[in-house]
């Protein structure tokens, strides 16, 4: 197992304690689904999955110089999303998710260098963006205490299993795959982009 | 997968042949059901129905394939965004003029370059099949459904315009033999010979 993969499972572990901890307080049945709730909730919404991925693929082309991206971008989720439940909603968000996924995607295409401390600095600010629009999701019926375990459990496996296979394509020291994960994100950009110019299309228009 | 035993008949997988069970269920269940399906679908089919779109794409693979490194790659990761760009341009209601002729252009010019087998320098080759991508880009911006569901529409457009470079990147291959470089040439004539078409189809 890589660098990346060892911290991967060692962060995996830490998250589903602290989960399993919450669902013993409650009827385990019926407590549990919202665990998956907040765990299925970015994996069905493109616009949190699509800068999910690129950040994976980001990891994966820096590969175990950013271990720490594994805990700092789950712990942002989880942040953000207890954050939302303090705050009045904020305006904006939807536009700024999207935004992450043309820049995790634009910095993936171009293979950038970036210093892992800026890496870190910008899964933070988009960790806690990411979880703060996950507020919409935590109705009165929602048990944010299950809820957003689950929302960083998924933040956490979209990462590993991305950074995993981008690392393990990378290690074949085969050019065509260096290229094609350079391609992927200017895909996840080129999206993101698009998305970008229809919102903007219905501001303008509503 | 089917295989033969040892009697010689063709035997077919159990697990193979339930899992076709199958297939024909789940994919009616899907298509054409709510608005994610019909707009990824939409995506995926503009690119590919408008034939002055396709033959622009396809050409850019197959000059990224006669330029061989770093040409190969530079192309492809840059035109899906810079085509993105162009759609951005559209939705916002940007005007670009002659948005039609510049895409009849692109295939004439993109064209010529793949049968005159050009090498000009990267930045060159860049520059032209980033302007070229504006207005492809701008044309399918500007053409959009308002109903489509927008992400929907947005991947699978993004994924139709990458698979068709792919398209030309692997027909590209050819290059490297003889014969293959020499029919690449002849290919590259008829799509700038079909950009003289659309142009005069669309001044007429």
């Amino acid at each position: 197992m890589t660098g990346f993969g060892r911290a991967a499972s060692c962060a995996a572990a830490v998250l589903t304690c602290l989960a399993t901890g919450d669902a013993h307080a409650h009827a385990a049945s019926q407590a549990l689904g919202d665990f998956y709730g907040g765990l299925l909730h970015p994996l069905t919404d493109v616009v949190h999955l699509l800068p999910f991925i690129a950040l994976g693929l980001l990891a994966g082309q820096r590969g175990s110089q950013v271990n720490s991206l594994l805990l700092i971008f789950p712990g942002a989720l989880m942040a953000g999303a207890a954050l939302a439940l303090l705050i009045p909603p904020l305006p904006g968000l939807e536009l700024l998710n999207i935004a992450s996924a043309l820049l995790f995607g634009a910095l993936v295409a171009a293979a950038a260098p970036l210093p892992a401390a800026a890496l870190y600095a910008l899964a933070t600010f988009f960790g806690l963006t990411h979880g703060l629009a996950n507020r919409t999701a935590i109705d009165a019926f929602v048990r944010p205490l299950l809820f957003i375990p689950g929302l960083g459990l998924a933040g956490l496996l979209v990462l590993a299993w991305g950074g995993q296979i981008v690392e393990y394509l990378i290690a074949r020291r085969t050019p065509w795959m260096q290229i094609a994960v350079r391609v992927a994100g200017s895909w996840i950009a080129a999206i993101a982009l698009l998305v970008l110019g229809f919102s903007a299309r219905t501001l303008l228009a509503g | 997968m089917s295989r033969r035993n040892p009697a010689g008949q063709l035997r077919i997988d159990p697990a193979l042949f339930a899992v076709l069970l199958f297939a024909p269920a789940l994919a009616f269940a899907h298509v054409d059901q709510g608005e994610i399906g019909g707009g990824f679908l939409s995506g995926m089919a503009h690119p590919v129905l408008g034939l002055d779109h396709v033959v622009a794409m396809v050409a850019v693979g197959l000059w990224g394939a006669q330029l061989g490194s770093p040409a190969i790659w530079v192309l492809p990761v840059t035109f899906p965004l810079v085509m993105a760009f162009g759609g951005l341009l559209g939705l916002l209601g940007v005007p670009i003029p002659a948005v039609e002729i510049g895409i009849a252009l692109s295939a004439i010019v993109l064209g010529a370059m793949v049968a005159l087998a050009a090498r000009p320098p990267l930045w060159v080759a860049g520059l032209l099949v980033g302007l070229f991508a504006i207005f492809h880009g701008h044309a399918h911006g500007a053409e959009l459904p308002e109903a489509a569901n927008a992400i929907a529409y947005s991947v699978g457009f993004v994924i139709a315009t990458g698979l068709l470079h792919a398209v030309g990147i692997l027909i590209g291959v050819a290059n490297r033999w003889r014969r293959g470089a020499q029919g690449l040439r002849v290919g590259g004539g008829a799509i700038a010979a079909s950009g003289v078409y659309f142009l005069v189809a669309h001044l007429a």
